[in-house]
C-alpha cells in the first residue's frame, strides 16, 4: 500500500511546524512505521537541528532534485530508529531552486518505499509553500491560540482548499490552559468555530520543548512530558487510531488539594 | 526665469513638472508653473490622467492661475480636458488673490469608491457563495451577494446591492459599492473588522464579546452606519 504524504504547514512562522514534524515522525517510527521527513524550508533549514542530525548532512533535497545524488545518499537515518529518515534542505540555496512538479515526483517515488512522508513546510504562502504542498494529499495546519496565527492559518486553509487539498486537519499548539480559564487566551472552541476544520489535537505550552530542541531529542520520546504525550496521541489519531480528544483539562493532584482547602 | 514670490522648486529647475498638483482636504489644486508653455501643461495633464485614471476620478480640483495667467480659451480647453479625460470636477479657478471664478458648486467630500460597475441591476440574480469566505478571499458582485457561511477576518465581500451573510460576518463587507446608500448588510451576527455602505465606513466599538446567535442588519441612518439587532 502506498505511503501517506502529509504536509505540515501554518502560514505564520514559529508556531511549531518543525517541532510537530519531528515529534509525530518520531512517535510513528517508534511504533515501527517507516517514516521519512523532508525539510522543505530551503535556505532556513532547521529540521536537522531539531532531530540532532545536523552534523551528518552530506547531500540535501536540492541535490536530489538536481540529480547530483540518489535519494538514498541524501537520506539521513535517525540515531535511535532505523526506520526513521530525514531529507534535509539546502542551506545555501533559495526556494526557487525547486519546482512544485519536482516535489510531486519525489513524493510519489518515496510513497512506494515508506509508510509516512512528512513535509516540513516553510512559513509564508509563496514559492516555498507551493513547493511543499505540491506532493501532499493531506495537510496538517498548526496554529497557536493567538489572533495573528489564526488569521494566517485561515488564509492557508483557504489556499489549500483552493488547491483541491481537502483533507485538512488542525493542531493547536502552545495552549496555556490557565490563560484560557482566565479569559486571556482564545479557547479551543473559539479557534475551531473560526477555522472550521477537524481538530487533530492540542499540544500544551511547555518549557521542555526548547530543551528538547536544543538537545536534538524530540519530546515524543519522553514519557513524562505532557507535550510529548500530546504529540504521541496526535500521531496515533493521524494513523487512524481512536484516541478521544482531551476536552476537559486534566486536574493535577495539587489543584485537587487546593480546592479541598479553599472550599 | 524665477518665481515672483521667491518659492523654490525642489530639484533642478529643468526637471520641475510644468504643473504641480497639490492635495489638501477639499481636493486638489493645480498650479501651473509660471513659465511653462501651454502645450506642456496640456501634455503633462494628459500623461498624468492616463497613468492614474482612477485616482483623480470624481475629485474636486481648483485651478490656481495666480502665478500664471491663462487666456479664456486656454482655461476652457483645460476645463474640457479635466472633465472629459480625468472625470474631475473643476470647482474653482483662482485668477488673483481676491478674484476667483466659481465653475461648479463644491459638494461634500466624496471618498474613493471601489472599482465596481455603478449600474445596479435589480433584475439580475444575486451572487451566491456556497462556502465560508476565508481570510484573503475577495468577492465582488454587481448585484446582491449572499454568503452561505461565515466571512472570516481578512475576507472582503463587496456588492453593488446588499450583502447577506448566513453566518458570522467578521471580515469586511461593503454594500452599495456603487453609491447606493439604501443598501443593507444582513448577517446572523455582525462582528466585522469594517462595515462599508456606499461611501460611509464604520468600525465596530472596541472590546466586549458579542452575544450568542442573533440576527443583525446594518444600514445608514442619519448619515451614520447603524447596526440593528433582531433576536431570532
Amino acid at each position: 500500500m502506498a505511503g501517506k504524504t502529509i504536509v505540515v504547514t501554518s502560514g505564520k512562522g514559529g508556531v511549531g511546524k518543525t517541532t510537530t514534524v519531528a515529534n509525530i515522525g518520531t512517535a510513528l517510527a517508534k511504533r515501527k512505521y517507516s517514516v521519512v521527513m523532508i525539510d522543505a524550508d530551503i535556505g532556513l533549514r532547521n529540521l536537522d537541528v531539531v532531530m540532532g542530525l545536523e552534523n551528518r548532512i552530506v547531500y540535501n533535497l536540492v541535490d536530489i532534485i538536481e540529480g547530483k545524488c540518489r535519494k538514498q545518499q541524501a537520506m539521513i537515518r535517525d540515531r535511535k530508529f532505523a526506520n526513521l529518515f530525514i531529507i534535509p534542505a539546502a542551506q545555501t540555496r533559495e526556494k526557487t531552486a525547486v519546482k512544485p512538479e519536482q516535489m510531486k515526483e519525489l513524493c510519489a517515488e518515496l510513497a512506494s518505499e515508506f509508510d509516512y512522508i512528512f513535509i516540513d513546510c516553510p512559513a509564508g504562502i509563496e514559492q516555498g509553500f507551493k513547493n511543499a504542498i505540491a506532493g501532499a494529499e493531506t495537510a496538517v495546519v498548526v496554529t497557536t491560540p493567538e489572533v495573528s496565527a489564526i488569521r494566517d492559518a485561515d488564509r492557508v486553509i483557504g489556499l489549500l482548499e483552493a488547491d483541491s487539498l481537502k483533507d485538512i486537519h488542525l493542531i493547536i499548539n502552545r495552549l496555556n490552559h490557565r490563560m484560557v480559564k482566565k479569559g486571556d487566551m482564545m479557547s479551543t472552541e473559539d479557534i475551531i468555530s473560526l477555522l472550521a476544520v477537524p481538530l487533530l489535537g492540542v499540544v500544551p505550552e511547555s518549557d521542555e520543548v526548547v530543551v528538547s530542541t536544543n538537545r536534538g531529542t524530540p519530546l515524543a520520546l519522553d514519557r513524562g512530558s505532557k507535550a510529548g504525550l500530546a504529540f504521541q496521541q496526535i500521531a496515533a489519531r493521524l494513523n487512524g487510531d481512536n484516541v478521544p480528544l482531551d476536552t476537559a483539562q486534566k486536574v493535577t493532584l495539587v489543584d485537587r488539594v487546593k480546592r479541598f482547602i479553599w472550599s | 526665469m524665477d518665481s515672483h514670490d521667491g518659492k523654490t522648486e525642489a530639484g533642478n529647475l529643468g526637471d520641475a513638472p510644468p504643473l504641480q498638483i497639490k492635495a489638501n482636504r477639499q481636493g486638489f489644486t493645480l498650479v501651473p508653473a509660471p513659465t511653462a508653455p501651454f502645450e506642456a501643461l496640456v501634455g503633462y495633464l494628459e500623461k498624468r490622467f492616463s497613468e492614474s485614471r482612477d485616482f483623480f476620478r470624481r475629485a474636486e480640483m481648483t485651478l490656481d492661475l495666480r502665478e500664471r495667467p491663462l487666456r479664456t480659451d486656454e482655461i476652457a480647453l483645460l476645463h474640457r480636458l479635466l472633465v472629459d479625460r480625468g472625470q474631475v470636477r473643476l470647482v474653482e479657478v483662482k485668477l488673483g488673490e481676491d478674484l476667483a471664478l466659481v465653475m461648479d458648486r463644491p459638494s461634500e467630500r466624496q471618498p474613493f469608491v471601489p472599482r465596481v460597475s455603478p449600474r445596479p441591476r435589480p433584475d439580475h440574480a444575486a451572487l451566491v457563495i456556497h462556502n465560508t469566505c476565508r481570510s484573503g478571499m475577495r468577492v465582488v458582485s454587481d448585484t446582491d451577494c449572499v454568503v452561505l457561511g461565515d466571512v472570516n477576518p481578512g475576507a472582503e465581500v463587496i456588492a453593488v446591492g446588499n450583502v447577506i451573510v448566513f453566518g458570522n460576518l467578521r471580515g469586511v463587507a461593503h454594500a452599495g459599492a456603487g453609491g447606493d446608500r439604501s443598501a443593507r448588510i444582513w448577517a446572523l451576527s455582525i462582528e466585522p473588522s469594517q462595515l462599508r455602505i456606499a461611501d460611509l465606513v464604520a468600525v465596530p466599538p472596541r472590546g466586549g464579546k458579542p452575544a450568542a446567535k442573533r440576527y443583525e442588519i446594518a444600514e445608514i441612518q442619519d448619515n451614520l452606519i447603524e447596526v440593528i439587532t433582531l433576536k431570532g
